[in-house]
């Protein structure tokens, strides 16, 4: 296989993204008896900077026995030159065809990366979807944040991990080590997976309850990683500080599916974090979670860190900051850095409905402050297209990028001051209190788009916005059930891949595709009633759906439920663990 | 200031020139040595490389220099080596006082590369023209460019081809003649089947080893 790449390595675009032999690279010649291929649905420079599959793999090749390998989206270049050449997909590690493992693991991050999984299946010369895949062929399974509706991709699958692979994978791997030992069937074995928590099999549709670590404090956190050898999208080392978030935001999936709350604590995250800047030598440090500000001994963490991050020269990187417990002090020595931040939506009134509890005073006073710290890029984010949204609600977009403006000229230490604004188009997902919603229309998306475009034709003010188009697809993607699945394999077959890369995206073949397969996409736009049965009932997250109505009904009368930080708000999700000490 | 000399081999060959300096420094890094940083507004590391060698092609002969507070260059080559991927490792190491700017001084290369079968000894003529145009490209343009006052020498023996080529400011790609080489003899010769073994200095008689000067 090796000498075969040799021929087409040169033909292709950066190379280095197929041949590995990064540092820190696993024993690959240890004794195994379970060979593991987790597979990324996008390219090299994205997949290696996802820390969720970084976790996964170094912890399946800590096991003893289990051998785990990597395989990414290869460009459309490398895909030409593999048909062109008759190679199947292989591994990064050993060059390994990947029909040759003994499992197969896809993560699945966003509903546009769809097209490629059925891409990868065809490159590695597997039937699309599992019913056609005989005992010839090894089990594929599909984890990450999409599980949160299985349905539109669930036919491509053998089984589906839901929940945190700290605990499933570790298990499906396990128990087929186990069925491979003692000979058992491909069928045998998924009856047995579909036992355990957190695994929901398609062929037998089993009600399924999400897989959820106790005590992250103690889960396992690889600090030995990889460190690539080209330039990939995050290319730092991170360590992640808790999971969950108790801000409740009505349309963020996120917030409600990773709940309960979980942290680790400080002298943990420090000692991750040494052994991470020693092992690496990266030079920037980032901590992350979904909300960064919220984490209970941030002020202590960011004092220790820094002064280690300082020692060995590494710059240290604050992500996902919550407007409301913004600090400046934290960006005393910033100067001139850009901040980032996201009030949502432009009015109080929106804000209430989508529960995002912001003050317009705590945006004056965190504005001000890191204003009066040399500040020099804002950057605000947006959603349009929320539930009651009006004008009114876009005219305060306006209005607040003005504000930003009059607060630079009174505190601003900085001469220039660069705001971006960045929309994105509302998405009613799965899983939180807009789920009954319907998705507002595509002419309704470019109305909107327009006002602000010619309301904020202001001096050093940018606008940019969300593709209209990627939003209605990513929407029917997200909300859909297992019909979607055929439609997924027709837009491929009319050419549909990396579809996250707007050069690529399609609409109009997206479009086709749902029409020659007869899928109504439509259906999954309009609302969802809500005693009706929703395609991802069959999954318990976590959070109740009775807690996500009430949230919904709240919202509508533009009544905010506080985070849970304090008291509980009893969604639910504290039957898996309990969110705070 | 401490001078390497280690490989790009096996994967690592298909490691642009630009990411193999992220790689070096890294490594510097992760081996705790005490790099000097430039005083700019973004401070960078003090590391000088030499002329690179085309993508895909391996190579026992890269050198790179290291501003640093190690003044024992076995000691830095001990620690250099623990915290490299296999494919860079450093054989040799040097001290000097002042920077030696291996990237100026180099005026040519040694390569190497073997092929399956015995090569035709008629691959050497092209060494003795007085002028010899090939097409090769250049930033996706196709060019023609005399050859000969760049290549130095080729050799044939058996199954194997030694060439010296202009190597620095004046550069003779050694994948563009292995190229050439292919289509006039119908060759499948790979590109990371060459290696290139050695760099070199103008001496009183022709070319010396680039070591030589750092001893």
């Amino acid at each position: 296989m090796w000498d075969k790449l040799k021929d087409i390595l040169l033909k292709v675009q950066k190379p280095a993204r197929y041949v590995g032999g990064e540092y820190n690279l696993p024993d690959m010649d240890k004794p195994c008896q379970e060979r593991v291929c987790l597979c990324f649905s996008d390219k090299y420079e994205v997949g290696m900077s996802n820390i969720g599959t970084r976790i996964l793999y170094h912890m399946l090749n800590d096991m003893p026995d289990i051998v785990c390998e990597r395989c990414y989206a290869p460009d459309i270049d490398m895909a030409n030159e593999l048909r062109k050449n008759n190679l199947p997909l292989f591994s990064l590690e050993t060059k390994r065809d990947i029909k040759s493992f003994d499992i197969v693991g896809f993560s699945v991050q966003f509903e546009l990366q769809f097209t490629n999984i059925v891409y990868m299946l065809d490159l590695m010369g597997m039937p699309y979807y599992a019913k056609d895949r005989g005992e010839e062929f090894p089990p594929v399974v599909a984890g990450g944040p999409c599980v949160v509706n299985p349905m539109p991709f669930a036919p491509f699958f053998d089984a589906i991990l839901i929940g945190e692979g700290e605990k499933n994978l570790k298990e499906i791997v396990l128990l087929h080590k186990e069925c491979k030992q003692n000979k058992i069937s491909k069928k045998e074995f998924l009856e047995r997976a579909s036992k355990l928590d957190g695994v929901y099999v398609p062929s037998l549709h089993n009600p399924t309850k999400r897989a959820v670590l106790e005590d992250l404090d103690k889960a396992y956190f690889p600090t030995k990683i990889l460190v690539p050898n080209c330039e990939i999208v995050h290319d730092r080392s991170t360590i992640e500080l808790f999971r969950g978030c108790a801000n409740g935001c009505r349309f963020c999936q996120a917030g409600f599916y990773y709940r309960p709350i979980r942290e680790r604590k400080v002298d943990t995250l420090v000692k991750y974090a040494c052994e991470l800047m020693d092992n690496t030598g990266y030079d920037e440090l980032s901590l992350s979670s979904l909300s960064t500000s919220d984490y209970s001994g941030l002020k202590e963490l960011v004092a220790k860190i820094k002064v280690e991050a300082d020692k060995r020269k590494v710059k240290l990187a604050l992500p996902s900051l919550r407007l409301d417990s913004f600090e400046a002090e934290i960006y005393e020595d910033m100067q001139g850095a850009s901040l980032t931040f996201a009030p949502e939506a432009g009015t109080q009134r929106l804000r209430d409905v989508i529960n995002k509890n912001i003050k317009e005073s705590d945006i004056l006073s965190s504005l001000t402050a890191a204003l009066k710290y040399g500040v020099k890029n804002v950057k605000l984010y947006f959603i349009t297209g929320l539930p009651t949204e009006t004008d009114e609600d876009l005219q305060g977009i306006v209005d607040i990028v003005k504000l930003v403006k009059d607060l630079h000229y009174k505190y601003g230490k900085s001469k220039l001051l660069n705001i971006v604004v960045s929309t994105s188009v509302f998405i009613p997902k799965p899983l939180t209190p807009f789920q009954w919603e319907p998705q507002i229309s595509l002419e309704e998306m470019y109305r909107k788009q327009d006002f602000l475009k010619e309301n904020l034709r202001i001096k050093n003010v940018k606008y940019s916005w969300h593709d209209a188009k990627a939003s209605v697809i990513e929407a029917v993607l997200a909300r859909g059930d297992q019909s979607i699945a055929k439609a997924v394999v027709k837009a491929y077959e009319l050419g549909c891949i990396f579809d996250s890369w707007s050069e690529n995206f399609d609409y109009d073949k997206w479009i086709k595709a749902f029409e020659e397969s007869g899928v109504d996409y439509n259906k999954f736009l309009k609302g969802f009633e809500e005693d009706e049965e929703l395609p991802w009932d069959i999954i318990d997250n976590g959070v109740r759906k009775e807690y996500l109505l009430k949230e919904r009904h709240l919202a509508i009368e533009g009544k905010t439920t506080p985070n849970c930080i304090g008291k509980c708000n009893g969604c639910g999700a504290n039957k898996f663990a309990r969110c705070f000490e | 200031m401490i001078i390497l000399k280690h490989l790009k081999v096996d994967d690592i060959s298909y490691v642009s020139q630009k990411d193999v300096l992220r790689v070096l420094q890294r490594g510097l890094k992760r081996a705790k040595i005490d790099v000097k940083y430039s005083q700019g507004y973004i401070p960078h590391m003090l590391t000088y490389t030499s002329t690179p060698v085309p993508l895909g092609v391996q190579s026992l002969a890269e050198y790179f220099a290291v501003e640093c507070s190690e003044k024992d260059k076995d000691e830095f080559l001990r620690k250099y080596n623990m915290s490299m991927p296999k494919g860079m490792r450093a054989v040799a190491s040097y001290y000097k006082e002042k920077n030696p700017n291996i990237a100026a001084i180099v005026k040519a290369s040694d390569y190497t590369v073997k092929y399956d079968s015995k090569l035709p000894k008629e691959i050497e003529d092209i060494a003795k023209m007085q002028s010899y145009v090939i097409k090769t490209s250049k930033k996706g343009e196709i060019i023609e460019k005399n050859i000969a006052p760049m290549l130095y020498s080729l050799k044939v023996s058996d199954n194997e081809l030694s060439m010296r080529l202009a190597s620095g400011n004046i550069n003779l790609r050694c994948d563009s003649v292995i190229e050439h080489i292919n289509e006039k003899f119908c060759l499948n010769i790979k590109i990371n089947d060459i290696y290139r073994t050695a760099q070199l200095v103008e001496s009183e008689d022709g070319f010396c080893d680039v070591e030589e000067v750092l001893k």
